[in-house]
């Protein structure tokens, strides 16, 4: 692999986003085909979520893990466009109404913009209505709703009955800590994951199926 | 919290905001379910506030901090010039100092009165933003050090302001450190809670700490904390915590907040509390890992509070 992809990923693995900057604008400036930045982008924030998820690394290193792909994001994201390769899937997320945590759901959105997806975020405390209207604004191929409160999972679930009835239906997933198998069932949701490694796993699988 | 106002007829909002709600809320449920303990705990901004920021309170929710005072704050030297809020002054701290001299005013030595103070994580995470103060942990040493020490000697004085009007215990809320690696905990966090706790335990108080969530990771250098009080959420591993902290160190905990008592049944809450009981050994004192849930029924309080009834 090419000297500055091999910078790009070790510095999205340490957090370190002024290197991930230059590492990016080097690679760049060398000519090398922005699929194989990109690639080497995803290969660090997979590194950082599995690494995560068997908890060698915690809640900060994944944040400037995030931080740094986002500063690489900032240069690549540009050339990728001219140069036709567009994200393949779109995703509006957002923490559920009376609901205001979002580190979870920061750092699901992140690995998904690191896996290539166009993320749309809505923060926190949405209603059904802003998810609705995000919805038909952008059409995206899912909607990912986080909720941390026991309390707020009601909110999730008339998010997902409200969302269920648009038409064309539209994929929905869940997630947060309260949050399990069985209850995404129950409400009717698409899908499922603890972690935000595994969410971009069920999001690539759920957006393959519906093509 | 939300519980215990609802359960004398007001609100969340009015629990937070004025202390004579707070108080006697509390207190109608020591009496009537039989805690040994009054707190003074409503939510996370008191301090916040003392530093200036703007505090929105909700009829049924948590208040809510408009926006962290410290965001635009990033160098040192700006740190550096800050001045601590005198808690006799910041009307939410002075707020909480008042429910203490209520309670010691209504209840004398009947209970144990915990005052609270945000631990210096919690506190910094709340000033400056939660996001950028666990990023700046990572790459901004420098600065979190200075901002870890400006929020354990506000707790300090807040602690110290707290023990002289009543109060016998300081609880210290510091949820966050769940979520923050053993490494940048010992270096960072750690030495400031260590400041915060000896401090406490030099003017004659009793310390608690919470956590909240998973703390297993923290218990090697957490052991060596002045803790006299340990809450422990409900995926801690009761056992194993006896084992990895020393003898003198109580035990709190472990039910399930939400599965075992908004949930569950006296006889689920009972089953659940023998268990607890014997696997925590001596030593130990029975709580929800975390906040009482709006809703929990009132048998599975009592289900909570029966043991402890009997051995006394
Ligand atoms: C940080 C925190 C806060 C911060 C939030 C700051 C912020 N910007 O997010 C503050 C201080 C504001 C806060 C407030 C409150 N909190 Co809080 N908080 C926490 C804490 C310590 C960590 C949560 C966290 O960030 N975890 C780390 C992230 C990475 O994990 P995660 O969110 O689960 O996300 C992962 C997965 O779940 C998944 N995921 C998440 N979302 C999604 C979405 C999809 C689609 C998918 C597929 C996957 C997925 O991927 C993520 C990454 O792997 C937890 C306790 C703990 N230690 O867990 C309590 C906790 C969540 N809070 C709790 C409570 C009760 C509150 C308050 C009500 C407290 C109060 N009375 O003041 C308020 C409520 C405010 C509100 N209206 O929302 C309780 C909830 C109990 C319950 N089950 O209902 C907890 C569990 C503490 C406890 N033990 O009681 N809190």
């Amino acid at each position: 692999m090419n000297e500055s992809l091999n910078q790009l990923t070790t510095a999205i693995k340490a957090g370190k986003r002024k290197d991930a900057r230059a590492a990016t604008a080097a690679a760049l400036e060398a000519g090398l085909p922005p699929q194989s930045v990109l690639d080497a982008l995803t290969e660090g924030m997979n590194d950082v979520g599995v690494r995560f998820k068997a908890n060698t690394i915690f809640v900060p290193e994944v944040l400037v893990a995030a931080r740094a792909m986002q500063k690489s994001m900032d240069l690549l994201e540009p050339v990728l466009i001219a140069s036709g390769i567009e994200p393949e899937f779109s995703i509006v997320i957002g923490t559920v109404e009376g609901d205001l945590h979002d580190i979870g759901k920061n750092l699901v959105m992140m690995m998904l913009k690191g896996a290539n997806f166009k993320v749309i975020d809505l923060g926190v405390n949405v209603s059904a209505e802003a998810f609705a209207n995000a919805v038909a604004e952008h059409k995206p191929d899912l909607v990912a709703l986080s909720a941390l409160l026991t309390t707020t999972m009601p909110a999730m679930e008339s998010i997902v009955c409200d969302l269920s009835r648009i038409e064309p239906p539209i994929k929905i997933i869940v997630g947060g800590a309260p949050i399990t198998p069985d209850f995404a069932d129950q409400i009717g949701a698409d899908g499922y994951s603890a972690d935000a490694a595994s969410a971009v796993e069920l999001a690539q699988k759920l957006c393959a199926n519906a093509q | 919290m939300q519980y215990a106002a609802e359960y004398i007829g007001s609100n969340y909002g009015t629990f937070a905001s004025d202390y004579r709600t707070l108080v006697h809320a509390n207190i109608a449920c020591a009496e009537d379910f039989g805690f040994d303990q009054l707190s003074t705990i409503s939510d996370p901004y008191r301090e916040t506030q003392g530093f200036g920021a703007e505090i929105i309170y909700h009829e049924n929710g948590v208040p809510e901090c408009v926006r962290p005072p410290f965001a635009d704050i990033d160098e040192v030297e700006e740190l550096q010039a800050i001045s601590l809020p005198d808690p006799e002054q910041a009307p939410r701290m002075q707020d909480r100092i008042d429910a203490v001299r209520l309670y010691k005013e209504l209840t004398g030595d009947r209970y144990s009165i915990m005052g609270w103070v945000e631990g210096p994580a919690a506190l910094a995470g709340d000033l400056r933003g939660l996001s950028d103060f666990l990023m700046d942990l990572i790459d901004e040493p420098e600065y979190s050090a200075c901002l870890l020490d400006i929020c354990a000697d506000t707790a300090i004085r807040f602690a110290r302001i707290q023990i002289n009007s009543g109060a016998d215990t300081i609880g210290i809320g510091d949820a966050i450190c769940s979520q923050i690696s053993p490494m940048v905990y010992n270096e960072l966090i750690w030495p400031r809670q260590k400041r915060l706790m000896d401090s406490i335990k030099a003017i004659g108080g009793k310390t608690r700490l919470h956590i909240c969530g998973q703390t297993e990771h923290l218990w090697p250098k957490l052991r060596e904390l002045p803790i006299d009080l340990l809450d422990c959420d409900h995926m801690v591993d009761l056992p194993k915590a006896r084992a990895a902290l020393p003898p003198s160190v109580v035990l709190g905990g472990n039910l399930d907040p939400v599965n075992d008592l908004l949930y569950g049944t006296p006889s689920t809450v009972a089953a659940k509390l023998e268990k607890s009981m014997s696997e925590a050994g001596p030593n130990f004192v029975v709580n929800a890992g975390c906040e009482i849930p709006s809703g929990t029924p009132k048998a599975n309080i009592k289900a909570l509070c029966k043991p402890r009834l009997r051995k006394c």
